[in-house]
């Protein structure tokens, strides 16, 4: 079953909403969240793994009770509006997101697999008049369609070191690829300019969580600089009065690799009462240190601010409405793409509420966002979106060994 | 479960939305270049064949581009009956000469001034047609002997539309002798026939003519008879006609005298436009041809890594005041690659095989106004830049007819002033 799932995965992973800025780099940036987080403005590296996986932060994996097993699937429904100064135009797009499993494997450790989207890059580009450069005001058109993206498999291992603090590390492998067919018609030519590109790569992630007291846990997650090593393979035809020639006919060639930077996120989980819960998470990447502006696009440090709250009733009761967890949150991303040199940023506003299917974990998050990316100005596009994700977590005990014992 | 699996995009995207163009064109850069050296040169092809071309081309004219251009036209006539009795009769004594004429009708072609008059002089060949042993032609540099005495004369006003035909009257005491070969039977074959009349060159008095006129080979020599005396008579004619039109060729030349290509040095060399008042000169029948040189475009290859010529314009500009009603600008110029020495290769191609030509264009504006000839030589140049040889290859314009017309254009280098010629270059890196 797993492998059926992963299948699947592999061919369908690759189709996420389409965006105009998905152009630049290994394409937008996917952000897959698990359990209740996309309703938590997407704050999670304090949280715990106690009734989700928490993606966030793999040294919570230590939370997962004993004998448990936890599956996760998730999927999103996304409106999006794009508007410029000169049109608006919605799209609707629904998603499969992301797919994990975890448990422990003693009383001090944890492990997780799980596979989501890292990257979408979905664009089309269809008659942009682009001047030819020292001419006398002419002007060449440009067609481009881009697809793909990049995948990202997560091998977390979590290890606690004692009951205030745990450590996890993940090896994040990073593997997919983009095609980008372009189409220039130049004065009386139309050149095609197919290419492929296949990226792999694998990334460390070390992470830690400490409880300072039963109510307040304390998150670090830091994920390296990495290289995620490209290689292309490209056809470039000419078709002009004279005729259709091949200028590269599947040409397989090295290509910039891209760089990840580091990340750093930190976050804090306070509950009171255990009923309310306050969560907050503040990340920055370093995009500057990775000096790949010229070739990729313009990219800048990025900070990422999210704050949820959530409350619950009850942990344990006979009443079914007591255990619904109902949340809220926001997120501020200033983003790490720099367009006509103005950030990218992207704003939301999250509500959901997760349903318990059983009395261990099992339980349906479902959560709505509403967010805003981008501006309108000459040159840029803003993108409303409405975001529905439903995430379902499974439990299962397995081996009991314990009684055997 | 499987639902989730599926994704889709229930909206089409039309593409309008677009951020960081100048992204888009810093990553593959297009760019113009009009910058390249066009070098323009004049070559005198060596000779052309002008025998079996199917026209009389007569005349010459003053070009005040291109000198003296005068062409003679040399055929031999023939009949397949050589009895003058036509009839049942078998008597042919009773026969009379009465006159004989030369029947030149008219094909489509003319050349410069046709409002005046032109003065034609026919003169008896007095050398057998013995063309050249290796491909069996006569050429436009070709001549045969011929008696110096006038057979027949004409001066008129050619009038190839709406005319059909001219008369000109032959001598009568040629026609008289003429007439009494076959009289008196000393004239039974083809061959006996040839001996006696090789054939007969036309050419124009050059002190009387402004124009070079093409006739058609349904021309005929006539002879006029009659059996009986007086009008009462019964009146008869035969006809020579041009029956192989290999032995039929005109010998065009030109002084150049001067005039700016005076020097034009014979074949395997050229004379370059910065020799010849920035101008290249192209006329057909003399055999003077435009070639086009671009020496530096293997230079373009340093441009980037990886890099293309996706198109690129040869614009040739036609002379200002160097054409006009009486000297029309042929709607194509006909393109040959060729190597160092002039010699043709191959006529320019696309990939299909398909022939191009280099196109008279003219702008959308009401005065109609010649933008030049253009022509596309985006996959020449493309190739041209990737050589890896030191040879280069360069192009040969020519009018589209060749031999048997002596329509010219005289082209603007990139030098010029006023009849720029221009290449406009489109590259892409990739």
């Amino acid at each position: 079953m797993v492998l059926v799932f992963f299948t699947s995965f592999f061919s369908h992973s690759q189709s996420i909403s389409t965006s105009p800025y998905s152009l630049y780099g290994l394409g937008s940036l996917y952000e897959a969240n698990f359990g209740l987080i996309p309703s938590l403005g997407t704050a999670g590296v304090a949280l715990s793994s106690e009734n989700f996986i928490n993606n966030k932060n793999a040294a919570s994996l230590v939370d997962i009770p004993e004998n448990n097993f936890f599956f996760e699937v998730g999927g999103k429904g996304i409106q999006t509006s794009f508007e410029n100064s000169q049109r608006v135009e919605n799209r609707n797009n629904f998603q499969f997101s992301h797919f994990a499993f975890a448990f422990p494997i003693t009383k001090k450790s944890a492990v997780s697999v799980a596979m989501m989207p890292y990257s979408s890059s979905s664009f089309k580009i269809s008659g942009l008049k682009i001047p030819i450069i020292d001419s006398s005001n002419e002007y060449y058109y440009l067609d481009v369609l881009g697809t793909g993206g990049l995948n990202n498999l997560d091998f977390s291992y979590a290890y606690k070191v004692s009951n205030k603090l745990s450590f996890g590390l993940t090896g994040s492998v990073l593997f997919g690829n983009t095609t980008d067919n372009r189409t220039y018609e130049i004065n009386n030519s139309v050149t095609t300019i197919d290419k492929k590109v296949s990226y792999s790569g694998i990334r460390p992630i070390l992470s830690t969580q400490f409880k300072a007291d039963p109510s307040l846990t304390f998150g670090l997650n830091v994920k390296s600089p990495s290289r995620v090593n490209a290689s292309k393979i490209q056809s470039v035809t000419v078709t002009n009065t004279s005729g259709t020639y091949d200028l590269e006919d599947e040409v397989k060639s090295n290509t910039d690799d891209f760089y990840l930077p580091l990340e750093i996120g930190v976050g804090f989980n306070k509950s009171f009462k255990n009923k309310l819960n306050i969560t907050f998470d503040y990340e920055k990447d370093f995009w500057d240190a990775t000096n790949q502006s010229d070739l990729y696009g313009t990219f800048a440090n990025q900070e990422k601010f999210g704050l949820g709250f959530s409350y619950q009733k009850k942990k344990v009761s006979r009443n079914y409405f007591d255990r619904i967890k109902y949340a809220t949150g926001f997120n501020y991303d200033t983003g790490y793409l720099e367009v006509d040199n103005k950030k990218i940023e992207d704003k939301s506003f999250s509500v959901g509420l997760s349903l318990p299917l059983d009395q261990l974990s099992s339980s349906l998050f479902i959560s709505y966002s509403y967010g805003q990316k981008g501006q309108i100005t000459n040159s840029l596009v803003q993108e409303n979106y409405h975001k529905l994700t439903l995430n379902l977590n499974l439990d299962g005990i397995w081996f009991v060994r314990k009684k055997l014992d | 479960m499987g639902l989730l699996i599926v994704s889709c995009d229930s909206d089409t995207d039309a593409g309008e939305f677009v951020v960081g163009a100048d992204y888009l064109a810093i990553k593959n850069k297009v760019i113009e270049i009009d910058t390249v050296t066009i070098d323009v040169s004049n070559i005198k092809l060596d000779s052309l064949v002008t025998s079996n071309q199917s026209r009389i081309l007569v005349g010459n004219y003053d070009d005040p581009l291109f000198g003296k251009v005068k062409s003679d036209s040399y055929f031999q006539v023939a009949t397949t009956s050589f009895n003058l009795n036509l009839s049942s009769d078998t008597e042919s004594t009773g026969y009379v000469f009465d006159s004989i004429a030369m029947i030149l009708r008219y094909d489509d072609y003319y050349f410069a001034d046709t409002t005046k008059v032109q003065t034609l002089n026919i003169r008896r060949i007095t050398q057998n047609f013995k063309p050249n042993k290796d491909d069996k032609s006569f050429y436009n540099s070709s001549s045969l002997t011929y008696d110096s005495p006038i057979l027949g004369t004409i001066s008129y006003k050619p009038k190839p539309i709406g005319r059909d035909s001219i008369n000109i009257k032959v001598s009568n005491e040629f026609g008289l002798e003429f007439f009494n070969k076959f009289k008196n039977n000393e004239i039974t074959s083809y061959d006996d026939f040839t001996d006696y009349l090789k054939g007969f060159v036309i050419s124009s008095e050059s002190g009387n003519s402004n124009s070079v006129i093409g006739f058609n080979l349904s021309s005929v020599l006539r002879l006029y008879y009659s059996k009986g005396k007086g009008d009462a008579g019964n009146k008869y004619h035969m006809d020579f006609a041009i029956s192989d039109a290999t032995k039929q060729f005109n010998a065009i030349s030109s002084d150049r005298a001067g005039t700016l290509i005076q020097d034009l040095p014979l074949a395997k060399a050229n004379l370059s436009s910065s020799l010849t008042g920035n101008k290249g000169f192209i006329q057909s029948g003399t055999g003077i041809v435009c070639r086009v040189d671009f020496p530096n475009v293997k230079q373009l290859k340093y441009l980037s890594e990886k890099g293309a010529i996706v198109d690129a314009k040869l614009i040739m500009k036609p002379v200002k005041d160097s054409y006009s009603k009486m000297f029309p600008l042929p709607e194509s110029l006909n393109v040959y690659v060729v190597d160092k020495l002039n010699r043709i290769k191959t006529t320019l191609t696309n990939s299909s095989g398909g022939t191009m030509v280099a196109t008279l264009t003219k702008g959308n504006d009401e005065f109609d106004e010649i933008v030049g000839y253009q022509l596309s030589v985006g996959a020449f140049l493309q190739k041209e830049m990737l050589k890896l040889s030191d040879s280069k290859s360069g192009l040969i314009f020519t009018l589209p007819i060749l031999s048997k017309v002596v329509d010219r254009v005289a082209l603007g280098d990139q030098y010029s002033k006023e009849s720029q010629m221009k290449l406009q270059i489109y590259y892409i890196s990739y």
